[in-house]
Order: structure tokens, then C-alpha cells, then sequence
């Protein structure tokens, strides 16, 4: 029984990290329409940025996360002010193909730059942990779990009530109404994904604490943040929380009870099933 | 005689909304019925429920004796019903002649299954509503009245029993009006049924052989177009001040 | 007379192609072939993708399925490659109906993201599979011979390219068509689309396996990771899109043109190539969305004005 405690808490702190990861994507795809598939490019920038910080300037990774988070969030506005905004009102398909092609770009560059070297962050208190009923719980990866729910709730905060985050909506809705009352879409566009870009950053800092980092590490991570945002429900901020938590704990049952090696055909599985039955996600509605 | 089509007590609810309430009424195989009533009336939907667009809630459609009710959009196609939309919608990578190709390929029985044999439908379509010299243009590029000849063409191109036409004279100016007019009594002298959902008055009453009036879902009124037109109810509830 | 130099020329180009193998070194020949195989496979997405409108990220689940199909067939069964590489087409054929049938109700971007899911998920469920070799994947038996695998991409690509070209003057292309540009409209108008849309997808996942066949018992290698390779889906799709999807040729234009630059340059530093080609797309979709064949068929008339329309439609 406590094997199954530990598993459950194991991917609850997993589900937290998941949330925050696919946080970036879901606002920029729920509220700019645009699909971004470089959204692990960004977490992967992130997670470099940290790495950096920590072994040339001895920067502790969490106390980087807002300068991996401004690092991205440079990057990302940039990309769409100058490259994202050309094709907004293109197809669909066209904004799918691009940031494609992005991810491509920014993965190979950062395997000339960085090189395919595997890299870790290793801050001095990497292996303590702690015990709570009975489960051990590393401790980075509670910190990484509170860290990655309280900016959820922040922007969820920021989204839903102050100025800023009525006019990132109003765009979303209705461009020529928001350029009438004087908001301008271009910059709300590059600031709202530059938001989403600066979120997959800051994942990406605390996912080097956890984790490996090399240039490629960008693609499942992409994937695994489009199965979440689904699973959750683009509709619902809350939406990504609930996903994240989902697949974590989803993948760390399949991990002990069926094998490590079924996690990804049971996360897309789910995926798969929740598009084909409830397109909307688990906390859409149905129509 | 058998009506070519029977609505029997149709009913289709959005959710909490009811579109179309209890409605019944019957079409007799070379009439013109139009169909009227204020926005919102339920008259798009009712077309719907007959094109097969949208499933009913309840009750029945009967096109030549065979219920329909549950068939799917496509099926009822190649049974000959045809209907335009009010969003117009042409295919827009196609040019004019291939969009009308399309129906005549896929139309009642399933259509041609030549595509050169298509093109020829087509063109002769085209003709018919006055369009033969826009073949080769891109369908996305005309102007509004040349896509409502254009979304009558393709509906014509599938060779219907029965056609359903939804506003097909909105924001037309009285020559163009005219036209369309003259179109319809083509169409209706080939023996094709026609049900018309119009706001122009005066087309109703020129080409209606009987008017039905909807209103918030339910039947109002029907019968021949001035004793329909001049119903206080039906004033009232949509036509304003009395006509005289 | 253009015509009659336009055919004579078409014939010398198909002879040259036919030729190869005993004309060109084998560093050109092999190079020939994986080009084939990624204009088939371009040319298959071409039918799903570019004519039916539907962007499916699945397309290397065929071609792994084919692969393994024709694997496991020579492998465990000892069975000859010409009864192998059918096995593998009609698996293929077999998972695109019951993968299809639920996937093609989705519109849009959730079509493709559930492919997208559905490739994903191949790598996890073949790794795990004991006739297949789990993880270490299987090796086939050795056939020498370059030319033999040539004229077989060769062959292949020209069946699919003439299917491509069956279906844009055919009652069946005009659905599918029909279908890309208003779907609801092709309903109403008499098209049953779910037939031909699955009819669509079951053909691209026919290509794709064949493909997928040749290629394994080409390599005489197959594991999971490299037959179900993800980033196989997308050069075969910014192929179709940059030749020009919806096209008969589009797909052999963009197929050919990327292989050969993606070439030239990977011989430079490692990953140039894929950063070429990363380039590549963020260009060509900003500025030629509808691929070369369109381009050139327009900016003769349009000149420059040609990328400012495209710009002027899409931009913020």
C-alpha cells in the first residue's frame, strides 16, 4: 500500500513539473490560436539557460528561474513580433509547419552552440529528501512542484484579473474591437507568447534539476504538453493542472504496473481516447 | 396523391432552446411552398432538418414515401433533395465550372461518374442561371449575386426532386430580384419541387403556390400567399402595419 | 510542337532516371534511392494531406508497419520479400481502417495532433513486441545488388505518382477535393466523406508501407526508433508543401530539390543540414504557403507582388 502511496505522490510531483511545462503552450494555443510545436525548443532553452548560469556563475537553479525565464522570454518575443505575426491569419496548418520549422532551427543550433553533450544541474542539495506519511520525497522535486503551481496560479492570477490580461483576452477575441479601444495587437501577441515562451523556460530550469539536458529533449516534452492541454481542456486555465497531474500520475502507474517502457503509448494512448470521446478535455464541456 | 415530402410533428431542440416546434406540413411534388417569418423563426433549421444537415429531436420526414429522418446528409443528396446555403459556399480553390462539376458528379442516384460528362451538366447549368461566361474564373473571386447564381447551379447540377433555397434574394436590387425570379419558374417548369425561405415579399407572392409562416419554432399560419400575407397573426407578428 | 518537345523531353528524363544505377557511382545511387523513397512517401501524404486536406502526422506509422511487416515475414517466417512487402502493405492497410475510422471524425489540428499521438505511441508499442525484435530490432537477410532497390523506388514512385494522377481527374479526387475545400458543403452536396476520406488515408498508408518495406529490406536493418521516426512525418509533408501540395508533381519537385540541397550541405557541419532545412520552412511558409508549383505558375504574371500578396493575407 505504501508502494502505491509513493508511486501516486511520485507522479503527483511529476504532474506538477507536466503542468507548468504544458501551461506555456495551452495559453498560447487557447488564447493566440497558434499550435506551437517548438514549445519544447523554449523548455529546452530554459533548461540551458540554468545550466549556464549555475556552472559559469554558480547561480542556484531556482534562484535563476527568472533570468531563464526573461532569457526565453526575449527569444520568444522576438520570434513572434517579427516571425509569428507574418502568418496569423494564415491556415492553421501554416502556423503548425512554422513553428516547426523554429524548432528545427533553434534544436540545431543549440546542438552547434552547446554541442549533443549530455549536461546536469547538480546543485549541492540534490540528493536530500525528506519523508511525509510514510513516502520519500526528493527534495528538488518539491521545490520543483511548488515552484511550478504557484506561477500556474500566478497566471491564472494575472490572466483573469488585471489589465493586461483583459487585453491578451480582448485580442483572442476580437482583433478589430481591441484595436479600437487602443490596444495593439502586434505587441499583445509577441507579449502574450513571449509569456508562453518565458513559461517553458522556467519549466525547463527546474526540469534540469530533475533531469538530463541535451539539445534534443525539446520534441517529447512538446508532445508530452499538447497531451496534456487536451487531457485538460484548453477552455479551463485549471485545465493544465488537472492534466499534468493526470499523465504524472498515469505514467508512474504504467511504470510500475505495466513497465517503464509503456509510459509513452499510455500517455498518447489516453490522448488519442480523450480526443476521439471528449474533444474538449476532461474539464470541457460536452457539446 | 402522395406528397413528395411529409414533415410530421418535427421538432429539433438546441439544448434549452426548441427551434423548430411540432411542425407538419406536407409538399406536393411540382408546388412552390415559401417559407417565412421573422429572424430567428426557425426557418434555416427546418431546411436543415430536411437537408439532413442537423438530426431532428423528434417526429418524422418523409421524402417520396421513405422516412429520412435518420439519414445522413449525403444519403439524402443522392435521393434528390438539393439546397443552397444562406453563407454561400463555393468551393474556393475550384473554379466556377468545377464547383457546379461537383454536384452534377455526386447529385441524385449519385451523379455522373464521368468527369468530363460532369463538366458538360455543368456548363448547361451555368447557362441556365446566367453565369456560362464566368466558367473559368475562381469561385472565390464573384461578386455577391454571381455566388447566389453559382450556389443555385451547383444545387440544380445534382438534378434534385426537390430543392430547398434559402435567401437566395438577399441584398439583391429589384432587377437582379427579378431574375431570380424568372430562374425559379424555369426551375419549376422542369418539375422540380421547390421550398423557398425568403424575406422578399414580393417573390413570395409571385412565385408561391402556398406560404408557411413560422414563428419562434411553430406554425402561425398557412395557406395561399394573400390570405396568408393579409393574416393579422401573421402581421402582427412579422409583416407589420397591414397591407391593404 | 511545344508539347512534342515537352513529351520527348519527359521521356529522356525518365531514361536518364531509369539508367542510373549504371551511370552514376553507387554514392549517387544510394542517394537516388532514399530520394525516391522520400518523394513516395511525400507523394503519399500528397493523397491524404494535399487532396483530401487532412494533415495527418501519422504517415510513418505505415511506413514502420510496412517495414516490420516485411521484417517479421522474411525473418520469422522465411517467407520471400515479394510475399513479405505485401504482408506489410496489408497490415498497413489493415491499421489505417481502425486507426482511420475514429481519427478522421477530428477536424483541423486535432486530426493532426492525434496522428501525431498515434506515431508517437508505435515506438512504445513495437519496442515491447517479442516477434519483432523488441528494442534491438531485427535484421534481414542480405540481398546485394544497389540497382535492384533503385529501380524499385523508381517503380514505386512512379505507381504512386500515376494513382496521384488517376485521382486529380477522377469522380473520386473531385470528393476529396471537395472535401479539403468545405467539407460540410461536400456532405451536403452528395460526397459520403467518411468512405472517401478513409478511402484517402487507407491509400497514403499503402505507399507509406510499401515504402517502409523496400527501405528495411534495403538497410537490411529495422528498430524501433528509426522506423517509426517522427521527423520522417515532417519532411515528408514540407516536401508535398514546398513542391506543392494538391499538385501531381509538387511533391517530386520538393522531394528532389530538399534531398539535394539537405545533401550538399550535411557534408559541411552536422546538424547544418537539418537547420537548412528548418530555415527553409519558416521562409517558404511566410512567403510561398502554396509551394513552388504554384509560385511558378503565378509570379510569372504577379512578379515580386507575388510574396507581398502572400504576406498582406496572413500578417497580423
Amino acid at each position: 500500500m505504501s508502494l502505491l502511496l509513493q508511486i501516486i505522490v511520485n507522479g503527483i510531483l511529476l504532474g506538477g513539473l507536466y503542468s507548468l511545462m504544458a501551461l506555456g503552450l495551452a495559453l498560447v494555443w487557447g488564447v493566440l490560436n497558434i499550435v506551437n510545436l517548438a514549445h519544447g525548443a523554449f523548455i529546452m532553452l530554459g533548461a540551458y539557460a540554468s545550466y549556464y548560469l549555475f556552472t559559469l556563475l554558480n547561480v542556484d537553479p531556482f534562484a535563476a528561474l527568472p533570468l531563464c525565464m526573461l532569457v526565453v522570454f526575449a527569444c520568444g518575443f522576438v520570434l513572434q513580433r517579427y516571425v509569428l505575426n507574418l502568418i496569423v491569419r494564415a491556415p492553421m496548418f501554416n502556423t503548425l509547419l512554422i513553428t516547426f520549422g523554429i524548432d528545427v532551427v533553434l534544436t540545431y543550433l543549440a546542438q552547434i552552440v552547446f554541442s549533443a553533450d549530455f549536461r546536469v544541474v547538480n546543485p549541492s542539495y540534490a540528493g536530500a529528501n525528506f519523508t511525509l506519511l510514510g513516502t520519500t520525497i526528493p527534495l528538488v522535486r518539491a521545490l520543483a512542484f511548488a515552484m511550478a503551481i504557484a506561477l500556474t496560479l500566478t497566471v491564472w492570477l494575472v490572466l483573469g484579473h488585471t489589465r493586461l490580461g483583459r487585453a491578451v483576452r480582448a485580442c483572442a477575441q476580437n482583433l478589430v474591437a481591441a484595436r479600437l479601444y487602443g490596444v495593439e495587437p502586434r505587441t499583445v501577441y509577441a507579449l502574450t507568447f513571449a509569456m508562453g515562451a518565458a513559461l517553458a523556460g522556467a519549466a525547463g530550469d527546474l526540469y534540469g534539476v530533475v533531469s538530463q539536458i541535451n539539445p534534443y529533449i525539446g520534441d517529447p516534452l512538446t508532445a508530452k504538453s499538447f497531451a496534456i492541454s487536451i487531457i485538460g481542456g484548453l477552455e479551463n486555465p485549471l485545465g493544465v493542472v488537472v492534466g499534468g497531474l493526470f499523465l504524472g500520475i498515469l505514467e508512474s502507474l504504467t511504470s510500475l504496473y505495466i513497465g517503464s517502457t509503456y509510459t509513452d503509448v499510455a500517455s498518447f494512448g489516453v490522448l488519442v481516447l480523450v480526443l476521439i470521446t471528449r474533444p474538449r478535455g476532461l474539464l470541457g464541456k460536452t457539446t | 396523391m402522395q406528397p413528395i415530402l411529409a414533415v410530421d410533428h418535427l421538432t429539433k431542440r438546441f439544448g434549452g432552446l426548441v427551434a423548430v416546434d411540432d411542425v407538419s406540413f406536407e409538399l406536393f411534388e411540382g408546388q412552390i411552398l415559401g417559407l417565412i417569418g421573422p429572424n430567428g423563426a426557425g426557418k434555416t433549421t427546418m431546411v436543415s432538418l430536411i437537408s439532413g444537415t442537423v438530426q431532428p429531436s423528434a417526429g418524422k420526414v418523409v421524402f417520396q414515401g421513405a422516412p429520412i429522418a435518420h439519414l445522413p446528409a449525403f444519403r439524402r443528396s443522392r435521393l434528390g433533395i438539393g439546397r443552397t446555403f444562406q453563407l454561400m459556399k463555393p468551393f474556393p480553390g475550384l473554379n466556377v465550372l468545377d464547383n457546379v462539376a461537383v454536384g452534377a458528379l455526386f447529385g441524385t442516384g449519385g451523379g455522373k461518374r464521368q468527369l468530363g460528362e460532369a463538366r458538360e451538366d455543368a456548363a448547361h447549368w451555368l447557362a441556365f442561371v446566367g453565369l456560362g461566361h464566368r466558367e473559368r474564373q475562381r469561385a472565390d473571386e464573384l461578386g455577391g449575386p454571381d455566388r447566389k447564381r453559382l450556389e443555385l447551379a451547383k444545387a440544380l447540377a445534382m438534378n434534385p426532386r426537390l430543392l430547398l433555397l434559402d435567401e437566395v434574394m438577399a441584398g439583391l436590387h429589384h432587377g437582379e430580384i427579378d431574375e431570380v425570379v424568372s430562374v425559379i419558374r424555369k426551375v419549376q417548369s422542369r418539375g422540380i419541387t421547390v421550398l423557398l425561405i425568403e424575406h422578399v415579399m414580393k417573390a413570395i407572392q409571385r412565385l408561391s403556390d402556398r406560404v408557411l409562416v413560422l414563428h419562434h419554432g411553430t406554425k402561425i399560419a398557412e395557406g395561399a400567399p394573400d390570405a396568408v400575407l393579409n393574416d393579422p397573426q401573421v402581421v402582427d407578428a412579422y409583416l407589420g402595419t397591414r397591407r391593404v | 510542337m511545344m508539347r512534342a518537345v515537352g513529351s520527348i523531353a519527359f521521356a529522356a528524363l525518365l531514361l536518364t532516371l531509369l539508367l542510373v544505377p549504371w551511370l552514376a557511382p553507387p554514392a549517387l545511387i544510394q542517394f537516388g534511392t532514399t530520394t525516391l523513397l522520400l518523394a513516395t512517401l511525400a507523394q503519399s501524404w500528397n493523397i491524404i494531406g494535399g487532396y483530401a486536406g487532412y494533415a495527418s502526422f501519422g504517415n510513418s506509422v505505415f511506413y514502420g508497419i510496412g517495414g516490420y511487416g516485411t521484417a517479421i515475414a522474411m525473418v520469422q517466417f522465411g517467407l520471400p520479400f515479394g510475399i513479405g512487402i505485401l504482408l506489410g502493405a496489408l497490415l498497413a492497410v489493415f491499421f489505417a481502417l481502425l486507426l482511420g475510422l475514429p481519427v478522421l471524425r477530428l477536424r483541423g489540428h486535432y486530426f493532426a495532433i492525434a496522428t501525431l499521438a498515434l506515431a508517437e505511441a508505435m515506438t512504445g508499442v513495437v519496442s515491447n513486441l517479442d516477434i519483432a525484435g523488441r528494442n534491438i530490432g531485427l535484421v534481414l537477410p542480405l540481398r546485394k545488388g544497389d540497382a535492384f532497390f533503385y529501380e524499385l523506388s523508381l517503380g514505386l514512385l512512379a505507381v504512386a505518382t500515376l494513382t496521384v494522377f488517376w485521382i486529380s481527374r477522377s469522380r473520386f479526387g473531385f470528393g476529396l477535393i471537395a472535401i479539403r475545400e468545405d467539407e460540410d458543403a461536400a456532405g451536403v452536396m452528395g460526397i459520403n466523406t467518411t468512405l472517401y476520406k478513409a478511402l484517402a488515408f487507407l491509400l497514403a498508408g499503402f505507399f507509406s508501407a510499401l515504402a517502409g518495406g523496400i527501405h528495411a529490406y534495403w538497410i537490411t536493418f529495422i528498430d524501433p526508433v528509426s522506423a517509426f521516426d517522427i521527423t520522417l512525418n515532417v519532411m515528408m509533408i514540407i516536401m508535398a508543401i514546398f513542391g506543392g501540395a494538391g499538385t501531381i508533381f509538387g511533391p517530386l519537385v520538393g522531394a528532389v530539390l530538399l534531398s539535394s540541397i539537405s545533401e550538399i550541405l550535411a557534408t559541411e557541419i552536422t546538424g547544418m543540414a537539418s537547420l537548412f532545412f528548418g530555415l527553409v520552412i519558416v521562409v517558404a511558409v511566410v512567403f510561398m504557403p502554396r509551394g513552388l508549383t504554384d509560385l511558378m505558375q503565378r509570379m510569372p504574371g504577379l512578379g515580386w507582388r507575388y510574396f507581398r500578396e502572400n504576406l498582406r493575407l496572413h500578417r497580423l
